[in-house]
Order: structure tokens, then C-alpha cells, then sequence
């Protein structure tokens, strides 16, 4: 019964053929379909699919510009350092590697593995070459070559690295370089760029990365499977970074550092062309080695940095601020002239003592000053007669010149992390605190105190806008740059000019009298005097915190001892030179002043092609002292430091 | 045995050429993508000079296969297919075990996978129990009778493991089953018996690295780097071929060694790759030849046992060659099932060479008594 049920007749079988061709024929048409779709429909996605598998491309990094000072001398370059990396794929025996290249590496197994496991664990492709050690020792490097044999898993590999000065000369205006990090990946600024590229992270390495950075090369290869190159497919030369002309002069910069490290003192200090504001010298002190960074810094190194209670870390020229004191006294004077509430000639009687809407505010000399005019009260700073100019002028017009002068907001410098500095105004306290501005308050902003709160640069750029005659230039520390196309240097064009104000001559000229007196008459800044040159300027205290907490601050061992100022330019009649000295913790203005004194000498030195002047020991001092702890060293020192500054005078 | 000067003249000659083609454009594919490219080698890899050996063996096997009477051989398939049986247990007890399957034997300086000559025994014994003309319609014992002769040794080559091989077997059966006049009804509820039993098969016949190759199939992302790997990069590598190809020795997926076993289970990727979809069509169609040539032999045979012994042989080669070319494109499972005629193997190459001596065989005695 199934068997008569299960078969067709016998003839079926021809017919059957003929199903059989039918069917071989759909089949083969149905393949040859399937493999029009794929190769000649979807041909593009799967031949760049294919591409993307063989060719490799492995980044070289491009040197980074040299940076020069304003003669031409070379400040930072760079050199080759020595990588010594793993290639995993041309190892069996992972294990056996590792303690292969520890012992050749004198490390520890583990230095070896972790940051091996970390690029798997981070699925790198496996012919990424691993950095074992950055910035190995010739040392190193030696006993690897020498074990080449036994160690074909390891690659040296030389990798531009910047070089700093050594003696850490000017480390807050460079900065440093170091790996990008992950948030700043996404960035317009560092666009193009991949993990592991190295980027400017503070200074003038930050602020000018894009031209200093230069651009990678890549050399493409072809890889098999298992990422072993076959053979090269060309290279695109890494091309080397824009070089950059700094306006800094390398011995002004080291006078400036050297006077600082013979006082002993922290803090900062800036120098600049009045008539440019081109940046001469800039520090700021403790500070820090850029080689540290450049040479990869590790944890340790970093987190004492970080939590070093002096903060090298921080360039207190621009991102401290603190209250001017009698430095302030320089914008009174030219308001108070410029308004017409006062003359060159106008005088005040100062018994040592003022009041003003039932308050009384003091002088710093007990029993007054007397009866003195402006230029007399600029040179012994009397507050009772600026406290006078104060109330007359009010505060918005106070204000008005501080900002005119560059005491508000920020300087604009060419530097990152810049604050701003801040002198009230009744705008501002309405903003701020919902409240009017009382007159009384006026008179403690007069004289540097109350709610002003400048930066250290701002001052110098207000001394800078005082020495030109009213011009508000904004400091900066680019001067050229060579982009290496062919045209050679061309001039950084700065900023214009923020603002111009034409101090009447015969005013302009009795605040420079003034400022003058401080120095060369009976005033309070007579270790800046400098036979024949007229230097001109003006101490100032900043408090570090009110007397009223003094003792308590004091018990909890902070250093209270107030800031002293000194801002000053030279020759009073055509200035060449502004600046500022905030000489940490020295307590009175006149001990900063014969750092500046020291600069200036220098910077007129040069000018004549005499020699430099020389510190006694600064030379060797500053040889010895390991740069990330100079601070640390030179305060020690503090105290008694400001008292040979002036060299006798 | 001599052949006849009159048998010879009926060779078909169209059909060896096409054959022989097929097997040397496999060679230059073997040559292409075994090339050492290690700096100083430059020469192709020992697969090559072992392919390119095998193939005077595979002539000379084909002719043997020729000269003795194909009725002589079916009327002898039984012996045959014991000695075939035997050979499927020695495997078993001295074989060679290689990537975990004992299916080599050696044989001197070369070792024969002996399940490759499977499909010519199991082709005889099958034709002569079906195409034996004598009774009229086959009875369901008949079906019965071979079912068993044809299952035993798929069971043994199953255990070697060797599902591929085992796997190409079955269309033997089907093939022969299908030509003797099963209703198409029956096949269709063999069809569905299949799948309702497919379940069964997944829990308890099939091994998990068998149903790993499936789901990976199935969803190839799943593991990229693993399993899929493969299917992934024979897509990659024949897409990437385009229209006219990367050209001989250029490619770069089996070159650069991102397709596995490119000489071998994946030689047609590497040719679509070099030769593009017009090397596809061209290879396509020389395939689609020797099948066309094959019916017209069968058609042609002077008895059903010639039929039967054609279809059988030509059932298992197309099946075979449809599967992996499919394969080869990334579009069935992978399998380690090779491309007759061009993927690298002295015993296939020897094997099919023979079977289609057969073929050949059958045709050319067409006229005979």
C-alpha cells in the first residue's frame, strides 16, 4: 500500500532530470545575484571595510616651536627622549616578556605589566606599541639595545620632548605640556587632535598651543591579521611647530629672578615696555620645573605640587589678587587731577588723622604729615590728604580712572587663567550686594583699601599707562612668529589699545614728581634709587589679613606678615620701563623695592652694553636650589632678606 | 583493461576541460593567497606544491575510474562500500587526530581523508539497489534498505567529528531518492518531519560549537571578534572585490591573512576578492557547466543504474558547491565544508576527479551493451 502510494511511475524519472537542471540553474542564478548585491551594490561600504583592516596608520609626533627671547636667544626647544615601549603582538609568552624586559629595566614586574593589562584591558589594537617607560635613562635604553636579541618584543622608540631652561627661569610664563586630557578632547581649540597627543597645558604653551604645536605626522603601513607591519605605504612628516619670538629678555628675566631669590622673598614681579607693552620679564615665585611635566610627571611628583601649601602651581601675578594699599594712591592723584577737584598745588593739613561721617580714619605717621601739597603727600604717601581727594572725587569717578588705567577686569595678557581684578563702584555694590554705596566707604578705597582687589599685573599695567601718558596697552609676551612657510618672522600684532586718555602735561608731569621723590627724595622707596636714572615710584602694604584676626590667623600658623608693594617706571620724563615687585610676606614696601632696583639696573645696563650688575651668590644659589622647592628654600630666609637689597644705599 | 579506441572518442572532452579549469584557477587562488610574505620569502605556501601534485593523481583517478565498466563497479558496490566501511573504522581506531577530528590516515609521505571517497561508495551501492530496472515502482523497503546502507557510515564520519563531510552525504540519498519518483508529497513531509525534529537535533545531537556557528549566523555582531569573525570578513572580503577585482596576488583579506582558512574553506572569498564579480559569474557558470554536462549524462545513460549513479555523484558535488560558494559570501553558516574542485585538499581534489570518472564513465558507454 505505501509502496504503491510513495513512488511515481518509472518514465517520471526524465522529467525529474529536467527538475533537477531547473532547480541547479535558479540556484546558481540566485548566488549570482546575492553576489551582484554584495560586490558591485554594497561594493563601497565593504572596500573601505577592507581598507580600514590592512592599513594602519601610527602617529609621529611633530617637534613643537622653539620659543626665543626678544634678542634671539633660544629659551625652550627640544629634545629627543627616549620611549621604551612593548609590542604585544610579537610575544607568545606574555609572562615570560615581562620579566624578560623588567630585569633588563631593573623594575618591578608589576611597573612592567599594569600598564600592559591597561591597554588590553582598554582594547587597543594589538600593534599599538605600550609605553613602558617614558623618558628612559640612557642607562636604560643601553641595556635594552644590548638585549635586543632576547627582547624582540621591545621598541625604543624617540619622541620629541621639550626642554626648559634648567635653572626654571621663567616657568609661569612657559608653562608645560602633557597629555590631553579626556574633557578637552571635545574642544574647538584642540580639534584634530587624538588621545595621547601632547598639548600646552598652562603658559604660553597653552595660550599659543595651535602654533606651537605644529602637526603630526603618520606613517601608514600595511598590516596582516595579527597587526605585524608588512610593509610601509609612505609617511607624512610630522611638521614642526610655529617658532615663537617671546618680547621677555632672558637677562632681565633672570635679574628679576635672581633679585628675588637674593631677598628671599616670594611673590612676583613684572616688567614691561611702556610704550608696547611688550612683557620684559614676568615671575611669579615659589614655582616649578617645566621639565618635571615634559619628562611625564607621576603621581607623587604631582599631588606635592598640588597640595604645597606656598601653591608653585599657581602664577600669583595674574591669578592672585590682593588689595593695592598706597600704590592706589598713584589713580587718586591723577582723577583728582584730571577731574579738577584738586591742582598740583592743592594742600591738605594732615594731623595724623582725618574724619569723615563720624568716622575717623588714621595716617600712618602718628602726629600728621602737616600741611603738604600733592607732590609732597605722593612722596610721603600721606592718607589723610588722599583721603581727602577721595571724598571729593566720590566713587564712581574712582572708579572710572582705575578702569582707565587697567585696575578692572582683566589685563588681557596672552597668559591662561588670568582673574579679574576689582576696584567697587556703586554699580557694583548695587549688583552685588543689593545695597547703596555709603560716602564713608569711599575714603578706605582712597587709600588702597575696602573692596579693592587687584591683580599684581594690573598694577604694573597701571604704572605702564602712567609712564606712556595715559594709554591702557595690554601686556603680552608674543612678539613674533615663524610659521615655517617660507615668509620667515612676521610681527605678532597686539591688541589695540583699551583705552586712551591725554593726561594734561603739567599733571601728568607732577604725579611722575611725585613718584619721583618716593624714590630719590625723603620718601619710602630709596633702595630703588639708581644714580643718574631717575627711577620713579611707589611702595605699598597689602595686608594678608585684618588686624583684628591677626593673632588668630598667627596662632594657626599662617604667615601674617602683610605684602609689601613696589610699582615703579624709570627715567621719570620718557620711561622706558614699568613694573611691579609684590615681594610675599617682606611687610613693607621698601623691601621689595630693591629687587626692582636690581631689574632696572640691568635693563639699563644692557641698554648701554655695559656689564651686567652681579647679586653677591645669587649665581651659586640659584644653581643649588632644586626649582619646584626654590620657594620653599628662599623663604627661609624671609625676615631679614630684604635688608642687603639695596646694596648700601 | 583497455579502453576501446571507440569508447574513448566518446569522452567528453567539454566536460574534463571545464573540470580541469576549475582546478587550476583553484590552484592560482591556493598560490595567491599562501604567498609568504615575510621579507626574503617571496614564494608560495607547501599547500600549493601539495595541490598542485594531487592533481596528475586526481587525472590519473579519474581515468582508472573510467576504464572499468560502470556496471562492473556497481555490480561490485557492495564490496566496495564495505571496504569503505573499513576504512571509515580504521579511521576510527589508527587515525591521524588533527584540530580535534580523527579523519586522516597516513598513507607514505601523504594521509588520506578516506570519508572524501564516501560519496562515490555510498553513489554505487545507492544506484544499484535504485536503479537496478528489473522491478517496477520502489518499494518503501527499498527506501528503507537504503536509508540504512546510507546511514551507517554518515554515523561514522559523524563521530570523527566530521559534520560537513557528513552533512554533503545526505543530498546523495536525497538526490537518488528523488530521481526513483518519491512524490513530491513525501518529500514534503520529510521536509516538515525535518523540522519538527530540528529541535531535538539542536538539544541533543548537535555539539555547542556547532550551535555557537549557528546563532552566530543567525547574528553575526553577537561576537565579532570570535565566531563572526569570519562570516564577517567573508563578506568584507568579497564586497571589497567590486566589479573587476583587487587583481591576482592583491588581494588583501586572505593576503594579509583577516580571512581564515582562505585556502581552503574560504578560497572562493579570496577569488571574488581578486577577481571580482566577474571571476564570480565566470566560475559561476563553469560550475553550472559541468552540472548541465553531468544531467546530459544521465539523461543520456543507456540504464538506470547510470542515471541513478550520475545523480547520486552530481546530488553531493552540488549541493557542496552551492553551500560553500553561499558560505563563502558570508551568507550561510560556517561550516567546514570546502569548495570542490578549487578549495585546497589532495584527497577532494583525487576524490572528485574520481567521481566524475564515473560520470564520464557512464556517458561514454552510452552505446554499449
Amino acid at each position: 500500500m505505501l509502496s504503491q502510494g510513495a513512488f511515481e511511475g518509472r518514465q517520471e524519472v526524465q522529467s525529474r532530470l529536467v527538475i533537477l537542471r531547473v532547480a541547479a540553474v535558479a540556484c546558481f542564478a540566485a548566488i549570482a545575484v546575492a553576489f551582484w548585491v554584495l560586490q558591485v551594490v554594497q561594493h563601497e561600504k565593504y572596500g573601505a571595510w577592507a581598507d580600514k583592516n590592512y592599513l594602519r596608520t601610527i602617529p609621529l609626533r611633530a617637534p613643537r616651536g622653539v620659543l626665543y627671547d626678544r634678542n634671539g636667544r633660544v629659551l625652550v626647544e627640544n629634545r629627543d627622549s627616549f620611549t621604551i615601549a612593548f609590542l604585544r603582538d610579537r610575544t607568545a609568552n606574555l609572562n615570560a616578556a615581562i620579566a624578560r624586559l623588567a630585569d633588563a629595566l631593573g623594575l618591578p614586574e608589576d611597573e612592567v605589566r599594569e600598564p600592559i593589562q591597561r591597554a588590553i584591558a582598554r582594547r587597543d589594537p594589538v600593534f599599538r606599541p605600550i609605553p613602558i617607560v617614558q623618558h628612559a635613562t640612557l642607562a636604560q635604553v643601553i641595556a635594552v639595545r644590548a638585549r635586543k636579541l632576547e627582547l624582540p618584543e621591545v621598541d625604543v622608540q624617540q619622541v620629541p620632548t621639550r626642554r626648559y631652561p634648567t635653572d626654571g627661569v621663567a616657568a609661569h610664563l612657559f608653562g608645560y605640556v602633557g597629555e590631553i586630557q579626556d574633557q578637552q578632547l571635545g574642544r574647538p581649540e584642540f580639534s584634530g587632535l587624538d588621545v595621547g597627543a601632547q598639548v600646552g597645558q598652562s603658559g604660553v604653551e597653552r595660550i599659543y598651543n595651535a602654533k606651537l604645536q605644529g602637526s603630526d605626522g603618520r606613517r601608514n603601513v600595511v598590516v596582516n591579521s595579527v597587526g605585524r607591519e608588512i610593509e610601509p605605504l609612505g609617511q607624512d612628516d610630522p611638521i614642526e611647530g610655529a617658532r615663537m619670538q617671546l618680547s621677555i629678555d632672558y637677562d632681565l628675566q633672570k635679574a628679576l629672578e635672581d633679585a628675588f631669590r637674593f631677598a628671599g622673598y616670594g611673590g612676583s614681579g613684572v616688567a614691561l615696555d611702556p610704550a608696547t607693552g611688550e612683557i620684559l620679564a614676568l615671575t611669579s615665585l615659589p614655582s616649578y620645573d617645566p621639565n618635571v611635566f615634559a619628562g611625564g610627571i607621576d603621581r607623587k611628583a604631582w599631588s606635592s605640587l598640588i597640595q604645597d601649601p606656598l601653591k608653585p602651581m599657581t602664577n600669583r601675578l595674574i591669578q592672585g589678587t590682593y588689595s593695592p594699599g598706597s600704590t592706589f594712591k598713584i589713580i587718586m592723584a591723577i582723577a583728582g587731577l584730571e577731574e579738577g577737584v584738586i591742582t598740583p598745588d592743592t594742600k591738605f593739613t594732615c594731623p595724623g588723622y582725618a574724619t569723615f561721617y563720624g568716622h575717623t580714619f588714621k595716617c600712618h605717621k602718628q602726629g600728621g604729615h602737616g600741611t603738604m601739597d600733592l607732590r609732597h603727600a605722593i612722596e610721603q604717601s600721606c592718607n589723610v590728604y588722599f583721603y581727602n581727594v577721595g571724598d571729593r572725587l566720590g566713587i564712581d569717578r574712582i572708579y572710572k580712572y582705575a578702569a582707565m588705567f587697567g585696575l578692572v577686569g582683566k589685563t588681557g595678557i596672552d597668559l591662561p587663567g588670568e582673574v579679574e581684578s576689582l576696584v567697587p563702584s556703586t554699580e557694583w555694590k548695587q549688583r552685588t550686594f543689593k545695597e547703596k554705596w555709603y560716602a564713608g566707604e569711599t575714603i578706605s578705597v582712597a587709600i588702597g583699601q575696602g573692596a579693592v582687589s587687584v591683580t599684581p599685573l594690573s598694577l604694573a599695567t597701571m604704572m605702564a599707562t602712567v609712564a606712556n601718558g595715559g594709554t591702557l596697552l595690554t601686556p603680552h609676551l608674543a612678539k613674533a612668529f615663524d610659521n615655517g612657510d617660507g615668509k620667515g618672522w612676521q610681527p605678532f600684532v597686539p591688541p589695540a589699545p583699551r583705552s586712551r586718555l591725554t593726561i594734561t602735561p603739567d599733571k601728568l608731569q607732577a604725579v611722575r614728581d611725585g613718584l619721583w621723590m618716593v624714590v630719590n627724595g625723603a620718601g619710602t622707596g630709596g633702595r630703588a634709587r639708581i644714580v643718574g636714572y631717575d627711577v620713579a615710584g611707589k611702595t605699598g602694604t597689602a595686608q594678608v589679613v585684618s588686624n583684628q584676626n591677626k593673632a588668630l590667623a598667627t596662632s594657626r600658623g599662617m604667615d601674617t606678615r602683610d605684602n609689601g608693594w613696589f610699582v615703579f617706571f624709570a627715567p621719570r620724563d620718557n620711561p622706558k620701563i614699568a613694573g611691579m615687585i609684590m615681594a610675599e610676606h617682606s611687610e613693607h614696601g621698601p623691601n621689595a623695592a630693591p629687587i626692582a632696583k636690581h631689574l632696572i639696573e640691568t635693563f639699563f645696563a644692557k641698554k648701554e652694553g655695559r656689564p651686567l650688575p652681579v647679586l653677591p651668590n645669587t649665581v651659586k644659589a640659584g644653581a643649588q636650589a632644586p626649582a619646584a622647592a626654590r620657594g620653599t628654600g628662599a623663604r627661609g630666609t624671609g625676615a631679614p632678606g630684604g635688608g642687603g637689597g639695596g646694596g648700601g644705599r | 583493461m583497455i579502453v576501446e579506441r571507440r569508447l574513448s572518442a566518446h569522452i567528453d572532452w567539454l566536460l574534463v576541460g571545464a573540470l580541469i579549469t576549475i582546478a587550476l584557477m583553484g590552484l592560482a587562488t591556493i598560490y595567491s593567497v599562501t604567498w609568504d610574505l615575510r621579507p626574503g620569502f617571496d614564494r608560495p605556501g607547501p599547500q600549493f606544491w601539495t595541490q598542485l601534485y594531487a592533481l596528475p593523481v586526481a587525472l590519473l583517478a579519474m581515468t582508472a575510474c573510467l576504464m572499468i565498466d560502470y556496471r562492473t563497479l556497481t555490480q561490485q558496490s557492495l564490496v566496495i562500500y564495505g571496504l569503505f566501511i573499513l576504512a571509515l573504522v580504521g579511521v576510527m581506531v589508527f587515525g591521524d587526530v588533527r584540530m580535534g577530528a580523527r579523519r586522516w590516515i597516513d598513507v607514505g609521505r601523504f594521509s588520506l581523508q578516506p570519508s572524501e571517497f564516501g560519496r562515490i561508495a555510498i553513489a554505487l551501492v545507492l544506484a544499484q539497489i535504485y536503479g537496478e530496472g528489473r522491478r517496477g515502482a520502489k518499494s518503501f523497503g527499498d527506501i528503507a534498505l537504503g536509508g540504512v546502507l546510507f546511514a551507517v557510515p554518515v554515523l561514522l564520519i559523524l563521530n570523527q567529528p566530521d559534520l560537513g563531510t557528513a552533512v554533503t552525504l545526505i543530498p546523495v540519498f536525497v538526490g537518488v531518492v528523488f530521481l526513483a519518483g518519491l512524490r513530491l508529497k513525501w518529500l514534503a513531509v520529510a521536509a516538515i518531519v525535518a523540522a519538527l525534529l530540528s529541535p531535538v537535533v539542536w538539544m541533543f545531537v548537535l555539539q555547542d560549537y556547532q550551535k555557537e556557528r549557528v546563532e552566530t549566523f543567525l547574528d553575526p555582531s553577537k561576537d565579532p571578534r570570535g565566531k563572526g569573525l569570519q562570516q564577517i570578513q567573508a563578506k568584507v572580503t568579497v564586497g571589497s572585490g567590486g566589479l573587476f577585482g583587487k587583481g591576482f596576488r592583491q588581494g588583501t583579506q586572505g593576503g594579509y591573512g583577516f580571512l581564515p582558512v582562505a585556502h581552503n574553506d574560504f578560497v572562493y572569498s579570496v577569488l571574488a576578492e581578486e577577481h571580482g564579480f566577474l571571476g564570480v559569474l565566470v566560475t559561476l557558470a563553469l560550475y553550472l557547466f559541468v552540472l548541465m554536462r553531468s544531467l546530459d549524462a544521465a539523461k543520456l545513460a543507456k540504464d538506470r543504474v547510470g542515471t541513478f549513479l550520475v545523480v547520486a555523484i552530481i546530488s553531493g558535488f552540488a549541493f557542496q558547491v552551492v553551500y560553500n560558494i553561499t558560505m563563502s559570501a558570508g551568507l550561510a553558516p560556517v561550516k567546514g565544508l570546502t569548495l570542490p574542485l578549487m578549495s585546497y585538499g589532495g584527497s577532494s581534489l583525487v576524490a572528485t576527479f574520481a567521481a566524475f570518472g564515473l560520470i564520464l564513465n557512464v556517458r561514454m558507454r552510452r552505446f554499449t551493451n
